[in-house]
């Protein structure tokens, strides 16, 4: 041998030889022995969500649909437009087309703002580098997870759609919960 | 004559390597497909299978099914933008996944990682180990007919699960390990519930053990079959607890220790012949060992920061965006172009669940690996399914395959 560890190692239980007067022991003691188990477990809470009409809550930290953010004060959009987000995407969904914002026409609180701004969210790997990206924490991963559809198409989420709030909020877990 | 179908020659290549020997009555082998949509092989692994009755003779595995070409994509991305793309590989182990990638980059960078981040990444690889184990004993003994210690060991990943997402945000795929550390401290809690898990978790695999080790069906199964030598496995590159049930107990975790391994005790469990059951009971002890080393870890988690200070490779702290120039620059600099590795190659080993799990990573001075290549045990130990099967009841092969534990995600890559 090669290669000796000293005492960290340790040899593992050998099985039984199966049949035998010892086979038709355990044939039923041991099988009593797992209906034990089976029957204590019934003492216990069961631990399934009765999923859809109980929604599974997720952690502060989990990463679901992203959200695009505003001012709370001023309504104007975070999004300057920056483009840093599409940047690092390692899955390449992000597409940002930037505009200048004007006197008359203003829409973010930089000089430019997102024209365009769309995730598709059937090719997004739900990595959260957006997120990491943004120095203006314009973008931010939300807490939804139900997002399928019938069509590709649907799953291409403009701006208006990733600033609107969520029809029905996820549950959230307390960090202690 | 038109061309052969592929599947055609791979069919007439057969060799046959044993004479039919029915009791004196005629009989032919027959060749059948095994997959790639069978539910026991564990993924969508193909097995030409060459029976003389229920005997199997030859074996022949076809792979490639799942081929989503990560390794090629890896090059057409920044370094720390291929991390998320590796961990998809081997899905039941991605911290182990990320982590080779993430040390093959460190060591070519020569950054210091703090004791923290090892630890916090101990812990993590250590109840991803727990994770992939469960997932391998209940999907196994689906394969047996014990239905009922799937759901047992499901209900323990899920709350592996849960404490991944309660640290890194995602269940699966958590791209919680980045080039230099961990991308973020954990949250308040957490240590106590994990805490919380091993005491479970060490008591939950007692009950496993109560359901199967001296189970009378599970041994006939289990005891016996599917045995391989270690001169074969060694021969075939073959590494993991395959290889530690055959007795041989090399574990890279205490061989070649990385990332702190060295700092905690814990025992190598070993098999003595290696058939299946020795495979079973090496894994099952594999899981309290872990249990001991995320006890330990949690117990000495040291204080500092997460991830290293050096902010050419690592993004800046997000609080110092608002106030400072630099840091700004850094970040756009980071996100955009990436940090540059100095030109070199390198070849990381790690001890996955599944065996040696090596990342070769050659740079070329530029901001994107010229070439990452992941040596998947996978793949390696799948050799073994002939050399372990060969003249055995089809009924075996199932067993034999189910404790091999391949991911197929892993193999093809």
């Amino acid at each position: 041998m090669a290669w000796n560890p000293g005492e960290d190692v340790v040899a593992v239980q050998r099985a039984p030889k199966p049949g035998g007067a010892g086979g038709a022991y355990r044939a039923f003691g041991e099988t009593l022995r797992g209906l034990k188990t089976t029957f204590g477990r019934m003492l216990e809470r069961p631990v399934v969500y009765q999923y859809p009409e109980e929604k599974v809550p997720v952690y502060p930290r989990f990463r679901g649909r992203h959200k695009l953010h505003k001012f709370a004060d001023t309504g104007l959009e975070k999004c300057v437009g920056c483009s840093l987000c599409a940047a690092a995407c390692p899955a390449d969904c992000i597409r940002v087309v930037a505009a200048e914002n004007t006197p008359e026409h203003r829409v973010s609180a930089g000089e430019r703002y997102a024209a365009v701004y769309e995730i598709n969210l059937s090719r997004c790997i739900f990595c959260g580098y957006c997120e990491v990206a943004c120095p203006f924490d314009a973008i931010t991963m939300g807490h939804d997870y139900e997002m399928s559809d019938y069509n590709r198409t649907d799953l291409i989420f403009t701006k208006e759609m990733l600033l609107a709030e969520p029809l029905e909020r996820t549950p959230l877990r307390t960090e202690d919960e | 004559m038109s061309a052969l179908s592929d599947y055609r020659r791979r069919e007439q290549s057969i060799s046959y390597s044993a004479e039919p020997a029915g009791m004196g009555l005629e009989q032919e082998l027959m060749t059948i497909n095994m997959g790639p949509h069978h539910p026991s092989t564990h993924g969508v692994l193909r097995l030409i299978l060459t029976l003389e009755g229920e005997i199997v003779r030859d074996i022949k595995p076809i792979i490639g099914y799942v081929h989503t070409g990560i390794e090629k994509t890896a090059e057409q991305k920044a370094y720390w933008k291929v991390i998320p793309v590796v961990e998809r590989m081997d899905y039941l182990a991605y911290y182990f996944n990320s982590y080779a990638y993430c040390g093959a980059v460190e060591k070519l960078l020569e950054v210091e990682v703090p004791k923290r981040a090892q630890y916090l990444r101990v812990i993590h690889m250590e109840l991803n180990r727990i994770m992939s184990h469960l997932v391998w004993l209940g999907t196994s003994c689906i394969d047996l007919g014990a239905i009922g210690v799937w759901w047992y060991c499901f209900r323990e990943r899920e709350a592996v699960l849960d404490l991944f997402e309660m640290s890194s945000g995602q269940r699966m795929h958590t791209r919680y390990f980045q080039v230099g550390g961990v991308i973020e401290d954990i949250p308040r809690g957490w240590a106590e519930r994990v805490k919380r898990f091993t005491q479970t978790m060490r008591h939950r695999s007692e009950q496993y053990s109560a359901l199967l080790d001296k189970n009378e069906i599970f041994l006939q199964r289990m005891r016996n079959t599917g045995t391989v030598d270690e001169e074969t496995l060694l021969d075939l590159g073959v590494t993991g607890p395959l290889l530690r049930a055959t007795g041989n107990p090399w574990d890279l975790r205490k061989a070649a220790p990385y990332c702190s391994y060295e700092d905690f005790r814990f025992k190598i469990p070993v098999g003595t012949t290696g058939d299946n059951y020795d495979r079973y009971r090496v894994r099952h002890a594999e899981i309290i060992e872990s249990c001991e080393i995320i006890d330990q870890a949690l117990d000495g988690l040291p204080e500092g920061p997460f991830i290293t200070e050096d902010r050419k490779v690592a993004l800046p702290p997000r609080h110092e965006l608002a106030t400072s120039m630099e840091a700004l620059i850094h970040h756009f600099k980071l996100v955009t172009e990436g940090f540059r590795v100095p030109p070199g190659e390198v070849y990381f080993p790690i001890e996955s669940p599944r065996g040696e799990l090596g990342c070769f990573v050659r740079s070329d001075g530029s901001s994107k690996p010229a070439r990452v290549h992941m040596r998947d045990p996978s793949f390696v130990n799948l050799q073994a399914t002939a050399p372990a099967s060969r003249d055995t009841y089809i009924a075996d092969l199932v067993a034999t395959l189910a404790m091999l534990d391949p991911v197929l995600g892993g193999v093809d890559r």
